[in-house]
């Protein structure tokens, strides 16, 4: 095995672990891996910035094609950089108007016609055109119910009538339909957690194998006792460097990280 | 007692789960699964295709969702190699260029598939629904050069491919926005493109509409559509491993939540003219965050 | 003049970006799809400049906490140094992953730590089902059971006990919740559409950012 990547499982699972360990308490190994993160992340995207913009789609077409028109998105793309400077920063407007006004327009045909259009043609559809087929098929209760669903969630999002009479029924329904929806979404939410968790634990259990020197169990034992530590001293004092999130560790620890 | 149990330390839930995901994976029992059509009409799809048809894999997903979508990419790569499609590779989330490059130039070795020729990776370009638009007009625009820096109007596998008008079938495996429904809005509706989804099982529910419209002609959700469609190419890989570990913590989970529904029922209400009382009440948001 | 530039000018803009977008896609002339095809370059372009207006804004929190030396300034400093280091391995290796110290970084320490961040959730859903999942109503009682059924259905074990909690969970998705889900999508792209229309005759300004 390269040392390479015998040193990336071992880097890999401590990082891994050092973000786990939050699930103890909110503590400086998780920080310093959060902030790693956003750091890489940071460094990440500027390097694909600079070869898979500036290089990519502007330096090249514009050096060895010629093509000056680009040098226009340029200065709008500079423009958008005057925000930094106050007494100019209203420059920047110049190029925020061009992308939200052509996202905007861009974007309302092809929601009209996409996301509203063939939506309702797709619920009245296979009501209205079954000629020939059976009326009570399983096919005609479901699009049944999904004409009702849509209908009645749609009542219920609608708030300039007031909620009475049929219209409260109807709302009434659509909640049900809104929340049958949840429920499906939770159970959904909680395959996809799992899965992530799968995924972290399937590497952990690798570099735990004798391959990689047993780089999970080693750090583990590393970090638990670096926790322990930790935790010994701020008991004694909380020191004057100490975050003053410490004091208020218990409801950093309430929230999950987003 | 009930009150006590629900005020439980979530520690205790959190060795629960670790156990639970961990324990399966160490010894798999490898359960039954079954194929839903939705993930069988992607199958189905690219069996039919001929071979040279062109294929193109959209990665839009990042390192947070590699586990439930990488699975998804190698069966799907392994399939369209194995029918001798032409793949095209592409992201349109930043962080996610590596993985996605890895992923298609790892199996394209695997299957002998020379880069240029049978296969390339376009990379990242940023602007989400503009590069999709782009590339519906003028591919060559979009990507002017591939992630190596080879001119891509020059590249043997783009051959005849100028926009996504000549795309035979287009897959996006999506965390998010941009992500398949982009690839409908602003590329199929226009283009005229074939549409497959892969998908986060968090955002799969949301897409069922537009599988139900044929919008997209089918889609893989989750870690279970990738162990699905895994079986479907005769391949064993990681989300079939995953899958053991999902039944127990799901089961996990519906245990949970029924245990706190019961011992709920069991807790004697306390009145709720008493504010601060209960908010500390089990269920209360205050307790929920404990 | 200066008023001008600054308020009603950005204005006009977006309008006539806007119809233009808009029209385009009803009049598909050569002209027409030759100007869209330039145009989505220019965003593209103008968008990667725009990230890097984000990030800057990030270097220039963590620069404010390293100055003034709050607490915790110090993982900051890890913000800049990773950053730093990142865009010299990732410059020096000409921003290839495949064999590269970029790729390295990319695969050991980006994949690990973005990957955990969000694998923790999967705790964290655990432990609030537990704590607050509860048939308080009888919407709640619906929504409980219909995430039971899901839960249930969509695993092996599920279909292996119950035979028919998959095709029960897949009717589930399919109906009931494409229904739900479709009014919702038609209800969001109505909210859409008026805002965008806003947008584009300057109704809605707040783009723009304050001031003027």
């Amino acid at each position: 095995m390269a040392a390479s990547v015998l040193i990336g499982a071992w880097v890999a699972a401590g990082l891994t672990l050092c973000m786990f360990s939050f699930l103890y308490k909110d503590n400086p190994f998780f920080r310093f891996g959060e902030h790693l993160y956003v750091g890489i992340s940071m460094g990440y995207t500027i390097v694909r910035i600079y070869y898979d913009v500036m290089v990519k789609s502007l330096y090249t077409p514009v050096i060895q094609e010629g093509n000056m028109w680009l040098l226009v998105a340029a200065f709008l793309g500079l423009l958008v950089l005057t925000r930094f400077i106050p007494k100019v920063s209203w420059l920047s407007r110049i190029s925020f108007a061009v992308i939200v006004g052509f996202g905007s327009g861009v974007a309302i045909p092809r929601i009209i016609s996409s996301n509203i259009l063939q939506q309702v043609q797709g619920t009245l559809k296979p009501i209205l055109g079954n000629a020939g087929q059976s009326l009570f098929g399983m096919a005609q209760f479901n699009a049944l119910l999904i004409l009702i669903g849509v209908v009645t969630v749609l009542i219920y999002f609608f708030f300039s009538i007031e909620h009475k009479g049929p219209i409260q029924v109807a709302a009434r329904i659509g909640i049900y339909f809104l929340m049958i929806n949840f429920g499906a979404g939770f159970g959904y939410t909680v395959m996809a957690r799992m899965s992530l968790l799968i995924g972290r634990f399937d590497d952990l259990i690798l570099f735990g194998s004798r391959d990689y020197g047993y780089a999970s169990v080693v750090l583990l034992g590393m970090i638990a006792f670096g926790l322990f530590m930790w935790e010994r001293r701020s008991s004694v004092s909380p020191g004057p460097d100490q975050d003053p999130r410490n004091a208020d560790s218990n409801a950093r620890n309430e929230y999950p990280p987003q | 007692m009930a009150g006590k149990l629900l005020r439980m330390d979530r520690r205790v839930i959190f060795v629960l789960i670790a156990l639970a995901t961990l324990i399966p994976l160490l010894r798999p029992i490898g359960l039954p699964i079954r194929i839903s059509p939705e993930v069988k009409q992607v199958y189905d799809y690219i069996e039919s295709l001929p071979p040279g048809s062109v294929f193109l894999l959209s990665l839009d997903f990042d390192p947070a969702s590699k586990p439930e979508l990488y699975p998804m990419a190698v069966a799907l790569l392994n399939h369209a190699f194995k029918r001798d499609l032409r793949v095209i590779g592409m992201t349109l989330w930043v962080t996610g260029t590596g993985m996605a490059e890895k992923v298609v130039s790892g199996i394209a070795s695997e299957h002998g598939k020379r880069r240029g020729v049978d296969y390339t990776f376009l990379g990242y370009s940023p602007g989400g629904t503009n590069v999709i638009i782009n590339m519906g007009q003028d591919l060559a625009a979009a990507f002017p050069t591939d992630h190596y820096g080879e001119r891509t109007a020059d590249l043997p596998v783009m051959r005849g491919v100028t926009s996504l008008r000549q795309v035979n079938y287009v897959v996006s495996l999506a965390a998010g926005t941009p992500g398949v429904e982009s690839w409908y809005v602003y590329g199929k509706e226009k283009y005229g493109f074939e549409l497959g989804g892969g998908v986060t099982a968090v955002i799969a529910p949301g897409l069922y509409p537009f599988l139900d419209t044929g919008q997209i002609n089918g889609l893989i959700g989750g870690l279970r559509g990738a162990a699905e469609y895994e079986i479907l190419v005769g391949l064993k890989g990681k989300a079939v491993a995953g899958m053991d570990a999902q039944s127990a913590t799901h089961f996990i989970i519906i245990g949970l939540i029924l245990l706190c529904n019961l011992f709920y029922f069991l807790t004697p209400r306390v009145g709720s003219r008493s504010v601060g009382r209960a908010q500390n009440r089990p269920g209360s948001p205050r307790e929920a965050g404990r | 003049m200066i008023l001008f530039l600054r308020r009603t000018f950005p204005l006009i803009l977006t309008f006539l970006f806007g119809v233009a977008g808009a029209l385009q896609y009803y009049i598909p002339h050569p002209v027409s799809e030759a100007a869209l095809t330039e145009v989505s370059v220019w965003l593209r372009i103008i968008l990667g400049f725009a990230m890097i207006l984000g990030i800057a804004s990030l270097c220039h929190v963590h620069y404010a906490k390293i100055r003034t030396r709050v607490a915790g300034w110090g993982y900051s400093l890890v913000v800049y140094l990773s950053m730093m280091i990142t865009v010299v391995v990732g410059v020096w290796s000409r921003g290839q992953e495949e064999g590269t110290g970029f790729g390295w970084i990319y695969t050991y320490a980006l994949l690990a730590l973005q990957g955990t961040m969000f694998a923790m959730l999967g705790f964290f859903v655990a432990s609030a089902a537990f704590r607050a999942f509860r048939a308080r109503s009888k919407e709640a009682a619906v929504l409980l059971v219909a995430a039971i059924l899901m839960m249930f259905g969509r695993v092996p074990l599920g279909e292996y006990l119950i035979p028919m909690a998959g095709p029960v969970a897949g009717w589930l998705l399919s109906v009931v919740n494409t229904a739900a889900r479709r009014g919702i999508l038609i209800g969001i792209s109505l909210g859409g559409i008026a805002m965008s229309v806003k947008i584009i005759f300057g109704i809605e300004r707040s783009y723009l950012g304050g001031r003027d």
